[in-house]
C-alpha cells in the first residue's frame, strides 16, 4: 500500500549528547589505539618500531588526558561525577565506563612515566634550571622494569575502552544507526585511522623521517581498508535485509539528501587517503594524516550528531546534524586547544623522543643532551 | 632560532590554553556551582518545577484538603469568543495565575456538566480521582489557547496606564498620562495634539443639532460618536447604557460583519429576523448525520471546546457520522474515526451551488419532509405533532409589475375582512386550495402552486414559497452546480441521499466559510436544507440555544432603564436600513430615478462594522467626530481594509479616536488615547453561549486576581468601567452617580464603581426563575476564594442578597441542569416562529446601488460587486486563476499571539498549497512564494499538502501581526523593540479587495449582508525562491 | 446519566481548609509508595482514544504550565499528520505523545547512577538531585520522551503528574483534554475506566517491536504512525528556531 504522510505539527528534539561527546569519543579512541600501537616496541621490545612507538605514546598520553576532560564537559551536572563511583548501576555500560576510563588513564600515565623514568632521572642529574623537577619526576630512581607490566595493564584497559565506548553506544536499540555490533569495530578501526593520522601529521612537524612516514602510511592503508571493509559489510547487511536492525538503520536515513552527501563524503574520506598512502607512501603524510584525522572525527560527528538528528518517532530529521552556536563550536575548539597545549608542553619538556623499551639497568648515556628551556 | 621557535611555541601554547579556557568556561561555571549546575527545581527530587497540587482529594472518601497558598476560582476565559467557564488556579501571594482548566458546572467546558446544586467541594472532587468515572466523566477543560492565555495577564507590552499619542497617528509613539488628564481631555476637547481644536465628548453630545444638516433621519449630532466593539464580553450592557441611554448615540456595532455575519444573516433570512439573526445548531450528541459546510468542529467554531468535545464523543461512542465540506482538511476531520468522519473539498465561496444541487435532487427524488412543510401555521403544526413550521405553503405574489411583488398574498388582497390593519400580523397569509386561496388554517396545505388568483385588483400570479424554492433550485442542472462547486455529482447525490436517510436526526451546520462574495445566499441555502427535512427543535436535529439568565432585567434591580434615560435616535452610520428612508432617496426620486444611491445600503442586515469604516472615511451618510474602539481590532480583522485605514490615520477624517484595550493592537495603534483595560481574570461580566447549549447558561466573570492597571486618584483601578463612570459624571450624564440603579421597589442605588453594576447584576441572575439559587455556604465562599470579594458583596448588596450573589461567583455563573436539555424528544427551548422558505423582506427589496431585486429564497449566484457586475468580469479566471481563503487556527485566535507558549507549538503560518497546484508552479515545501490578489500581495513560505481543494491556497488566521509588540512601541521616549516572533507569518486580510465599483471606497462585501469577503479571493501565485 | 446530587460523585467528603498535605517531590514518597501493600498500589496507565483527539494541544500547554517545562522541550505534545492512503481521501491524524512509563523501560538500565527508576505504581521517574545529566537515558528511550532540561540540567520527562496523582488529582493533560482522548486510571483495577476501555477496544502501543511494554495505550492507531513516521518533518520557521534557541546552543 502506498502511504503518504505529511507531518503538520511536530516537535523538535534537541541532541542530549553535545559536541563534547564527539570530542571525547574521538580523543579516547585515538588514545587507546595509539597506546596499542606503542606497545609492540615498548612492551615486546620490537625496537624497529621505536620511532613510531614514541609518537604513539606521546599521542596516547596527550589525548588520554584531554578525553576525560571533554567527557566531564558533556555531563550536564559535571560536579556530580563522583556519583559514578558511588552508585554503580551494573546494567549500564556507562557505569562500567566510569571505572574503565580512570583505570585506563591512570595505567597509561603510569606506563608513560615508567617508560620515561630513566630519562627523567638522567635529566635530574644534570646541572640545569629544572633539574629539580625531573629529580622529583623520576621519584629518586631510574629503574623501569615494571613498565612492561604497566604497559600490559594499560593495553588491557585500552581494549576495555574500545569495548565499552563501542558497546555503550551500540546497545542503544532506540537508535538504529548506533545499534549494530559493527559499531565497536568501526570505532576501533577509525580510532586507528585517527591515531595514525595524528602521528603522520606530528611526524611531519617533529621528525621528518621518510621511513617513519612510509611506515605510518602503510599502517593507515591497512586501517582504512578495515574501515572500508566494515562499511561495505554494514551496507551489504543493511541492503540484504539479513539484519532488521541494520535495514532499519539504513531506512532511517535513506532518502535524505543530506545523508547521501554524508555517505559520499565518508567514502571519499576513506578512498582518497587510502589511494594516496598506497600510491605514494612518502611525502603525502600531511595530506593523508589530515584527511585521516578528519575521517575519524567526521565518523563520530556523523554517528553522534547525525544519529541524534534522526527522530525516533516523528518525521523527517531534526536539525541537530549541523548544530551551530558559539558555545558548541568553542567546545570543539576548546578541546583541541587543550590538546595542542599538552602536545607542546609534552614535546617541549619531556624527553619523548628518548623513550626506549624498559630495561632493568641504567642506560649509560642519555640519547640526547638535555634541553634548556 | 631556538629562541624564536620557543617564543612561537609559547604563544601557540598560550593561545591553545586560552581557547580551552573559553571552550570550557561553561563547564567550569557549572563545576563552581557545585551539586546543582542548573537552576535548582522547586522539587529537588521527582517532580522538578511542577507546581504544588492545588488541593488534595482523598480518592476513597472525597475529603478535600486545600493548599493554602493557592486559590481556585471559577470565572471565564476570553481566549476566544467562546468565553468558556473555567477554573483559574491562582498563586495568592504572587497574584499570579498558575494554570487554568474548566469549570465543571459549565456546559462550555464540561459534558456532562455537574448539577448546579453541587457544592464547590463536590465540584472539586468531581474532577479528581474520587469523581465519577475516576474523575473522567465530569472532567472540565480549557483548550490549548485557554491554557496559554494566562500569559496575556503578564504580557510585558500590556497597557497599564492611560496613553496619549505623540507624533502622528499610528506612529507608535506614546506618552503616559494620568487618568484624570485623560478624562478631562476627551470630555472637554481642545487643541489636544497641537494639530488644531478637537471637539470633546461634551460638545459632541448634542441631542438637538442634527448629525447631518438637512437630513433629520440621521438623528442628532450625538450620533457622531461611534462605538466599535468586539463580541459582547459580558460588559456591553454597561457600554450600551452609557452610549445609548446616557450619551444618546445610536451608533454601536460589534464585529459580526467580519466574523461570520454572512452565515448569521443567511440564517436570519430563514428564521425571519435580520437583526437578531437567530440560528440553530445540530444536536451534536444525538444527530446521526451532520454536514459541516463552512464550519470546522474541533478546529474552531463557537463554542469551540463544546463542539469539539461533543463531536469527538459522538463519532467514537455515539451514532454520529459527519462530512466536513471545506476547501481545506483540518482538525475537523479525524482519520481514526474512519467513515464516521469524512472530508470533501469544495471551491471556496460556492456552497450555494452544492446546497441548491442537493435541494434539486431532494425535490426530484421526493426526499423533502412533506408532512412538516405542509403545515401552514403553528396551530397546524401543533395538531400534526410537528415541533416547528414553515411558510412553504404560503402564496407569494410573483407578478413583477404588482406593487406588492415579492410579498405574501394576504387576506386583504382578496378583500377578506381583517381584524386590524391590512398587511399587519392579523392579516392572514393565504395558501392554495382546490377552491382558490384560503387563509392558512390548522390543517396541511398544498406545497406547490403556480397560477393566477383573483384579487380585488384583478388577477395576479402567485406561487407557493416552496414552488419558488423548487424553481430556484432547478435554475441549473446538477452538472452545472457540480462544475461550480467542484464536487462531483455522484458525491452530491450521495450527500443528499445520506442527509435525507436519517429522518430528522440529520443537520447542516455552517459559519465562517460563508464569508465569501455569495456567502449570504449560500448560508441561506445550507440552512434551508435543515428546514426541508424538518429537523428544527427536535432532539437529534437542529436546536437553538437555551439562552441565559439576564443580569439587567431581573427581579431585584433594573439595570436596563433608569430615570432620565435618553432615547438614541436616527439611522445608524452603517447603512443597514432601507435606502428608501433617506433624504437622498427622496431627493433623487424627485429628480427622476432614485437608483443608484451614492453607496450601498443593507436593509436586511444588522449593524455593520465593515461598512462603518467606509462611512467614516467617506462621511457617507455621515462621519464620526469621535470613535471608540473597545476590545476590537477591525484593522487586523477586516480583509482589504488597509487603504481605508490609511485615511483613518488622518485626524481630519475622524478627529478623535479613543481605544479601551489592554493591548496596543493594530487598531488601538491608530488611536489618540488608549484607556488601559483589564484582562480576562481581572474583570467582571456576564455572558451566555451564543449557540450549541440547550440549557440556560450564564457565565459570570469576576476579578479572581488583583488587576494590574494603575489606580486613579480615587484609588480605583483604571479600566473601561472607571472610564465610563468618570466621563459620564464629568458630563453630568443621566444613569450614573449616586442615584442611578432602581431596585424592585424603585429605590435608587449608586453607580460609582464597577461593583455597583455587576454585583447587582449577579443578584438578578441569582434571583431569576421559579427558584432562586441557594445562598453560598461558608465553604463555597472559602473554596472558590469568593472571600476575595466578600467585602464588596456585603457593602454593595442587601443582607439577604449577598450570599446568593456569592453563589453566582462561587460557581462561576448560573447553569440549568443538563436534564433540562430536552423535553421528551424535543428541545426544551424551541424556536416558535415560522421558517422562511420565502423571505418576504428579502424578496421584495431593491438594492440601492442597482435598483434590482434578489430572490426571496436561497439561490446560487456568482459573486457580484456593489454595482451588480460580476466579480469575475473585473478579475478574470485567466488573470487570477486561484482562490485564496482563510481558516481559523486551532491554536491561535486573533489576539492570542502574545501567549508565548502557543508559538512553541506552532510558530508561524506558511501558506498552504495543494500538491497539483504546487507541481504546476514548481513549488515545494519550504519555498518562498508570492501570492497576489487585486487587493494586495504577500510573500511567504509555502507548505505543500494533499488535503486542499484544487487551485486554492489557504492561510491560517491569527498570524502576520503588526500590533501587540510585533513592531516597535515607544512610550515616554523609551522604545520596546518589536519581537519578530509576534510578527511571524502572514495575514490573509492583506490580500482583501476594495470594491472597484464603489465610488466611495469600501471593502468588498456581500451585497445583502454587507459582510466582509475573506473566502475565495481571486489570486495568483508564483514561486520566488 | 445519573445526575442526582450525590450520584455524580464517587465520594464526597469533608473539607479541610488551609491544611494541604505536602505531596510528592521527594524520593521518600516514592520509596513509601514502593513499600505500600501491593493491593493498595495502583498501576497507572493511560488510554488515548485517537478518535477523540481534536489536536487542540490543551494537553501540551497544560503540561507546560503545570510542570514549568522550559522552551524547546515538551513532556508531551500532539503530532498532527495528514495521511493519504492509496485511493483514499486524505485524513487527519492527531497523535498525542508522552512517556509510556514502560514496564520494561530501556531508559532505566542505562542510567549509570540509578537516578532513573520505576516505582510500584508504574511511573518511571528521575531523581533530579541524583541525575548527572549524562543524557544516556535520553538516547535509550525509543520514544524521544526524555530530554535534558536546560534550566535544571537534568533529565526530564513526563512523571504521569506524580505530584497530582499523589494528591488524588488527575494528570494535568488528562484533566484538560478537550476531546476526551486522554484517559487515566488504575490498570490494576478491573473496574477502572481505563481497564474497561482496554477490555472493550482494540488497542495498540507505539513501537511494539521495542518490547518496552508501555502503559500508554492507543485506540485507533494506524501502523504507519506507530514508530518512526515516513515523510517530511513539519515546517518549522527558521526565525522561531533561532529566537528560541537557548544558551547551550547545541
Ligand atoms: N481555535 C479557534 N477557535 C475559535 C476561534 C479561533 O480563532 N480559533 N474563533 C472563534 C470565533 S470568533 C468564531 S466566529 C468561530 C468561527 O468558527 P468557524 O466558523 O468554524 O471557523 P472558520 O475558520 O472561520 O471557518 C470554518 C471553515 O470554513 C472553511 N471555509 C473557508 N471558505 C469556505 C467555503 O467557501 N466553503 C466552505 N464550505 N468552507 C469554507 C475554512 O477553511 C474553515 O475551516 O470560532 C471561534 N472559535
Ligand atoms: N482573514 C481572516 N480574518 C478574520 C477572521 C478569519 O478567520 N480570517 N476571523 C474573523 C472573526 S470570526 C472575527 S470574530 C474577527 C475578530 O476581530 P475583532 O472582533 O475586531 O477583534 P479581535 O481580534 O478579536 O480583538 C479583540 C481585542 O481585544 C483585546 N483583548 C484581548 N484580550 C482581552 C481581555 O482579556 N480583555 C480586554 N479588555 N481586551 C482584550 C485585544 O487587544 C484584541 O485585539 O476577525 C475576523 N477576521
Ligand atoms: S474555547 Fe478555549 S480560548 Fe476560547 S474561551 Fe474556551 S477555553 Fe478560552
Ligand atoms: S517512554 Fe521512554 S522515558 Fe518513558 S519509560 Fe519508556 S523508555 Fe523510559
Ligand atoms: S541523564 Fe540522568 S537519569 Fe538519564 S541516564 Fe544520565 S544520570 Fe540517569
Ligand atoms: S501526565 Fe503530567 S507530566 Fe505527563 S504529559 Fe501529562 S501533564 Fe505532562
Ligand atoms: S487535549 Fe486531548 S483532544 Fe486536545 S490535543 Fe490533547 S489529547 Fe487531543
Ligand atoms: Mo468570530
Amino acid at each position: 500500500m502506498q502511504v503518504q504522510v505529511h507531518e503538520l505539527v511536530g516537535a523538535v528534539h534537541e541532541a542530549a549528547w553535545l559536541p563534547w561527546a564527539v570530542q571525547y569519543f574521538f580523543l579516547i579512541a585515538i588514545s587507546s589505539t595509539a597506546l596499542l600501537m606503542a606497545l609492540p616496541a615498548f612492551v615486546l621490545g620490537r625496537t624497529g618500531d621505536l620511532p613510531k612507538a614514541r609518537l604513539a605514546l606521546m599521542v596516547a598520553v596527550t589525548t588520554g588526558i584531554v578525553a576525560p576532560v571533554a567527557l566531564l564537559a558533556d555531563l550536564h551536572q559535571p560536579f556530580r561525577f563522583w556519583e559514578f563511583f558511588v552508585y554503580t548501576h551494573t546494567t549500564s555500560w556507562m557505569a562500567w565506563g566510569a571505572w574503565i576510563v580512570p583505570s585506563y588513564v591512570a595505567l597509561l600515565l603510569a606506563f608513560a612515566w615508567a617508560i620515561h623514568r630513566p630519562a627523567f632521572y638522567a635529566m635530574g642529574q644534570e646541572n640545569w634550571r629544572f633539574a629539580w623537577l625531573f629529580r622529583l619526576l623520576a621519584l629518586k630512581g631510574e629503574a623501569n622494569g615494571f613498565a612492561r607490566l604497566l604497559g600490559l595493564g594499560a593495553g588491557l584497559a585500552a581494549l576495555g575502552i574500545l569495548l565499552y565506548t563501542g558497546t555503550e553506544v551500540a546497545v542503544v536499540r532506540a537508535r538504529p544507526l548506533w545499534n549494530t555490533p559493527l559499531l565497536p569495530l568501526q570505532f576501533a578501526a577509525t580510532g586507528f585511522v585517527g591515531a595514525l593520522g595524528v602521528m603522520l601529521v606530528l611526524e611531519r612537524v617533529l621528525n621528518r623521517d621518510g621511513a617513519l612516514e612510509e611506515s605510518l602510511n602503510r599502517g593507515l592503508v591497512f586501517a582504512l581498508a578495515v574501515v572500508g571493509g566494515l562499511g561495505i559489510i554494514w551496507f551489504t547487511v543493511a541492503r540484504s535485509g539479513l539484519s532488521p536492525a541494520h535495514t532499519q538503520a539504513l531506512a532511517s536515513v535513506a532518502g535524505f539528501p543530506i545523508w547521501k552527501q554524508i555517505a559520499a563524503w565518508g567514502a571519499l574520506a576513506i578512498v582518497v587517503p587510502f589511494v594516496l598512502a598506497l600510491v605514494a607512501p612518502r611525502n603525502t603524510g600531511w595530506a593523508t594524516g589530515l584527511i585521516a584525522i578528519h575521517a575519524a572525527w567526521m565518523f563520530r560527528w556523523t554517528v553522534f550528531m547525525g544519529g541524534q538528528a534522526v527522530p525516533k518517532v516523528g518525521s523527517g530529521l531534526y536539525d541537530a546534524l549541523l548544530p551551530s552556536g558559539f558555545d558548541g563550536l568553542m567546545g570543539v575548539i576548546g578541546t583541541f586547544g587543550l590538546w595542542i597545549f599538552l602536545l607542546i608542553a609534552y614535546t617541549t619538556f619531556f624527553p619523548w623522543a628518548d623513550a626506549t623499551p624498559p630495561v632493568g639497568r641504567r642506560p649509560t648515556t642519555p640519547a640526547h643532551p638535555a634541553r634548556s628551556v | 632560532m631556538t629562541k624564536r621557535r620557543n617564543i612561537l611555541k609559547g604563544a601557540v601554547a598560550t593561545g591553545a590554553l586560552a581557547t580551552f579556557g573559553v571552550g570550557y568556561a561553561g563547564t567550569v561555571k557549572k563545576l563552581v556551582k557545585g551539586k546543582w549546575s542548573g537552576e535548582v527545581p522547586r522539587n529537588k527530587h521527582l517532580t522538578g518545577n511542577s507546581i504544588p497540587a492545588e488541593y488534595t482529594v482523598d480518592p476513597q472518601t472525597g475529603d478535600i484538603a486545600l493548599n493554602p497558598d493557592q486559590a481556585m476560582s471559577y470565572t471565564m476565559c476570553i481566549g476566544c469568543t467562546t468565553m468558556c467557564g473555567v477554573r483559574v488556579r491562582v498563586d495568592k501571594k504572587a497574584n499570579k495565575v498558575l494554570r487554568v482548566t474548566g469549570n465543571p458546572y459549565s456546559p462550555m467546558s464540561t459534558d456532562p456538566f455537574i448539577p448546579y446544586e453541587s457544592s464547590v467541594a463536590e465540584s472539586f472532587a468531581a474532577m479528581a480521582q474520587a469523581g465519577k468515572g475516576n474523575g473522567l466523566t465530569n472532567r472540565s477543560t480549557a483548550c490549548g489557547r485557554g491554557n496559554a492565555v494566562l500569559q496575556q495577564v503578564e504580557n510585558p507590552r500590556r497597557v497599564l496606564k492611560p496613553l496619549k499619542r505623540v507624533g502622528p497617528r499610528g506612529s507608535g509613539q506614546w506618552q503616559t498620562i494620568s487618568f484624570e488628564q485623560l478624562v478631562e481631555e476627551v470630555v472637554e476637547g481642545g487643541d489636544l495634539f497641537g494639530e488644531g481644536r478637537v471637539a470633546g465628548l461634551r460638545e459632541i453630545r448634542d441631542l438637538e443639532t442634527p448629525a447631518v444638516e438637512g437630513a433629520p433621519e440621521f438623528g442628532p449630532r450625538a450620533n457622531r460618536l461611534m462605538w466599535m466593539n468586539c463580541v459582547d464580553d459580558g460588559r456591553d450592557n454597561l457600554v450600551l447604557r452609557w452610549l445609548k441611554q446616557s450619551f444618546g448615540s445610536n451608533n454601536f456595532t460589534r464585529h459580526g460583519s467580519y466574523c461570520g455575519g454572512a452565515f448569521r444573516s443567511g440564517s436570519g433570512a430563514l428564521f425571519g429576523d435580520f437583526k437578531a439573526m437567530p440560528h440553530a445548531k445540530p444536536d451534536f450528541s444525538n444527530a446521526e448525520f451532520i454536514i459541516f459546510a463552512g464550519t470546522a468542529p474541533g478546529n474552531a467554531g463557537n463554542p469551540f471546546k463544546r463542539i469539539g468535545n461533543l463531536v469527538a464523543k459522538a463519532r467514537s461512542d455515539g451514532d454520529l457520522s459527519y462530512v466536513v465540506i471545506d476547501p481545506i482538511l483540518n482538525n475537523a476531520q479525524n482519520g481514526p474515526s474512519g467513515e464516521r468522519s469524512r472530508w470533501i473539498g469544495i471551491k471556496p465561496g460556492t456552497d450555494g451551488a452544492l446546497a441548491m444541487a442537493m435541494m434539486a435532487w431532494m425535490f426530484d427524488n421526493d426526499r423533502i419532509n412533506h408532512d412538516y412543510l405542509a403545515q401552514p401555521s403553528q396551530a397546524a403544526a401543533d395538531a400534526a405533532g410537528e415541533a416547528s413550521w414553515t411558510n412553504a405553503t404560503h402564496l407569494v405574489i410573483v407578478d413583477e409589475s404588482h406593487p406588492r411583488f415579492g410579498h405574501f398574498l394576504r387576506g386583504s388582497d382578496l378583500g377578506l375582512a381583517v381584524e386590524g390593519e391590512a398587511y399587519s400580523d392579523a392579516d392572514p397569509h393565504l395558501v392554495a386550495s382546490s377552491n382558490g386561496p384560503i387563509p392558512a388554517g390548522n390543517t396541511p396545505a398544498p406545497l406547490f402552486f403556480d397560477g393566477e388568483v383573483d384579487t380585488t385588483n384583478g388577477p395576479v400570479a402567485v406561487k407557493t414559497s416552496l414552488s419558488l424554492l423548487r424553481e430556484e433550485a432547478h435554475r441549473q442542472s446538477l452538472e452545472a452546480y457540480s462544475d461550480d462547486c467542484g464536487i462531483p455529482t455522484a458525491k452530491i447525490v450521495d450527500l443528499a441521499r445520506e442527509f435525507t436517510s436519517h429522518g430528522r436526526r440529520a443537520a447542516v451546520d455552517s459559519h465562517g466559510g460563508m464569508m465569501g462574495g455569495s456567502g449570504f445566499a449560500n448560508a441561506y441555502a445550507l440552512s434551508m436544507l435543515n428546514t426541508l427535512i424538518g429537523n428544527l427543535n427536535w432532539k437529534g436535529g437542529a436546536m437553538i440555544a437555551g439562552g441565559g439568565f439576564s443580569e439587567t432585567k431581573g427581579p431585584a434591580y433594573n439595570l436596563a432603564s433608569f430615570p432620565g434615560a435618553v432615547k438614541a435616535k436616527g439611522l445608524p452610520a452603517g447603512r443597514n436600513v432601507p435606502y428608501e428612508k433617506t433624504s437622498e432617496f427622496k431627493r433623487k426620486k424627485a429628480a427622476g430615478n432614485p437608483y443608484p444611491a451614492d453607496g450601498p445600503w443593507y436593509p436586511n442586515a444588522p449593524g455593520l462594522a465593515t461598512e462603518w469604516i467606509s462611512s467614516m472615511v467617506n462621511h457617507y451618510p455621515y462621519g464620526a467626530e469621535a470613535l471608540i474602539f473597545r476590545n476590537t481590532n477591525p484593522v487586523y480583522g477586516i480583509p482589504g481594509v488597509a487603504p481605508l485605514v490609511e485615511k483613518l490615520k488622518d485626524p481630519k477624517v475622524v478627529p478623535l479616536i479613543i481605544s479601551i484595550d489592554p493591548f496596543i493592537n493594530e487598531s488601538t495603534g491608530i488611536s489618540d488615547y488608549i484607556v488601559p483595560d483589564s484582562v480576562m481574570y481581572e474583570t467582571w461580566g456576564f455572558t451566555k453561549p451564543w449557540g450549541g447549549v440547550a440549557t440556560k447558561a450564564t457565565c459570570a466573570r469576576w476579578p479572581v486576581i488583583e488587576p494590574r492597571m494603575e489606580k486613579n486618584a480615587q484609588g480605583e483601578r483604571v479600566g473601561m468601567e472607571t472610564f465610563l463612570i468618570a466621563t459620564a459624571k464629568r458630563m453630568g450624564l443621566p444613569g450614573f452617580g449616586d442615584k442611578a440603579i432602581p431596585d424592585a421597589q424603585g429605590v435608587l442605588h449608586p453607580l460609582n464603581r464597577a461593583e455597583d453594576w455587576y454585583l447587582r447584576g449577579a443578584v438578578n441572575v441569582a434571583m431569576l426563575g421559579k427558584t432562586p439559587v441557594a445562598p453560598a455556604s461558608d465553604d463555597d465562599i472559602e473554596l472558590s476564594n469568593v472571600a476575595r470579594i466578600a467585602d464588596d458583596l456585603k457593602a454593595v448588596l442587601k443582607p439577604d442578597e449577598w450570599r446568593r450573589a456569592a453563589t453566582i461567583y462561587a460557581k462561576g455563573g448560573r447553569y440549568e441542569n443538563i436534564e433540562r436539555s430536552y423535553d421528551g424528544a424535543r428541545a426544551t427551548y424551541a424556536f416558535n416562529k415560522p421558517m422562511m422558505i420565502w423571505n418576504e423582506e428579502l424578496g421584495s427589496f431593491r438594492r440601492a446601488t442597482t435598483g434590482t431585486r434578489v430572490p426571496g429564497t436561497p439561490s446560487w449566484r456568482e459573486a457580484e460587486f456593489a454595482d451588480g457586475s460580476k466579480v469575475s468580469d473585473h478579475y478574470s479566471k485567466e488573470d487570477w486563476p486561484i482562490r485564496v481563503f482563510s481558516y481559523k487556527s486551532p491554536l491561535q485566535n486573533s489576539y492570542s499571539v502574545g501567549a508565548e507558549v502557543l508559538l512553541r507549538i506552532v510558530a508561524s503560518n506558511p501558506v498552504i498549497v495543494g500538491s497539483a497546484l504546487a507541481r504546476a508552479h514548481g513549488i515545494r515545501t519550504g519555498d518562498m512564494v508570492r501570492l497576489s490578489t487585486p487587493g494586495g500581495t504577500l510573500e511567504s513560505v509555502a507548505v505543500v499538502r494533499e488535503g486542499i481543494a484544487p487551485d486554492t491556497v489557504a492561510i491560517e488566521h491569527g498570524f502576520g501581526h503588526r500590533g501587540f509588540g510585533a513592531h516597535d512601541i515607544t512610550i515616554d521616549g523609551e522604545t520596546k523593540p518589536g519581537d519578530p516572533r509576534l510578527a511571524a507569518g502572514v495575514l490573509l486580510n492583506d490580500l482583501g479587495l476594495i470594491d472597484p465599483t464603489r465610488e466611495k471606497p469600501g471593502v468588498w462585501v456581500n451585497p445583502i449582508s454587507g459582510t466582509a469577503v475573506r473566502q475565495g479571493l481571486p489570486a495568483k501565485i508564483r514561486r520566488i525562491a | 446519566m445519573d445526575t442526582t446530587r450525590r450520584g455524580f460523585l464517587g465520594a464526597i467528603g469533608k473539607v479541610t481548609i488551609g491544611a494541604a498535605a505536602s505531596v510528592a517531590g521527594a524520593s521518600q514518597v516514592a520509596e513509601a509508595a514502593q513499600t505500600d501493600t501491593p493491593t493498595a498500589v495502583p498501576h497507572w496507565g493511560m488510554v488515548v482514544d485517537l478518535r477523540k483527539c481534536i489536536g487542540c494541544q490543551a494537553c501540551t500547554v497544560a503540561c507546560i504550565m503545570e510542570n514549568d517545562v522550559p522552551q524547546d522541550a515538551f513532556r508531551t505534545h500532539v503530532s498532527v499528520y495528514e495521511l493519504v492512503k492509496d485511493g483514499q481521501d486524505p485524513a487527519m491524524v492527531m497523535l498525542p505523545r508522552l512517556c509510556n512509563h514502560c514496564d520494561d523501560p530501556p531508559c532505566l538500565p542505562v542510567c549509570p547512577v540509578e537516578a532513573t527508576f520505576k516505582i510500584d505504581s508504574g511511573e518511571v521517574l528521575v531523581d533530579a538531585s541524583k541525575c548527572v545529566g549524562c543524557g544516556y537515558c535520553v538516547q535509550a528511550c525509543p520514544y524521544d520522551a526524555r530530554f535534558i532540561n536546560h534550566e535544571t540540567q537534568v533529565a526530564d520527562k513526563c512523571t504521569f503528574c506524580f505530584h497530582r496523582t499523589q494528591a488524588g488529582l488527575l494528570p494535568a493533560c488528562v484533566e484538560t483534554c478537550v476531546g476526551g482522548a486522554r484517559n487515566f486510571g488504575d490498570l490494576n483495577d478491573p473496574e477502572s475506566e481505563v481497564s474497561k476501555m482496554l477490555a472493550h477496544n482494540e488497542v495498540s502501543v507505539l513501537r511494539p517491536e521495542m518490547h518496552t511494554n508501555p502503559n500508554v495505550y492507543y485506540i485507533g492507531l494506524d501502523d504507519v504512525l506507530d514508530g518512526r513516521v515516513a515523510g517530511e518533518a513539519a515546517y518549522h520557521s527558521e526565525m522561531a528556531d533561532s529566537v528560541s534557541s537557548h544558551e547551550e546552543g547545541l
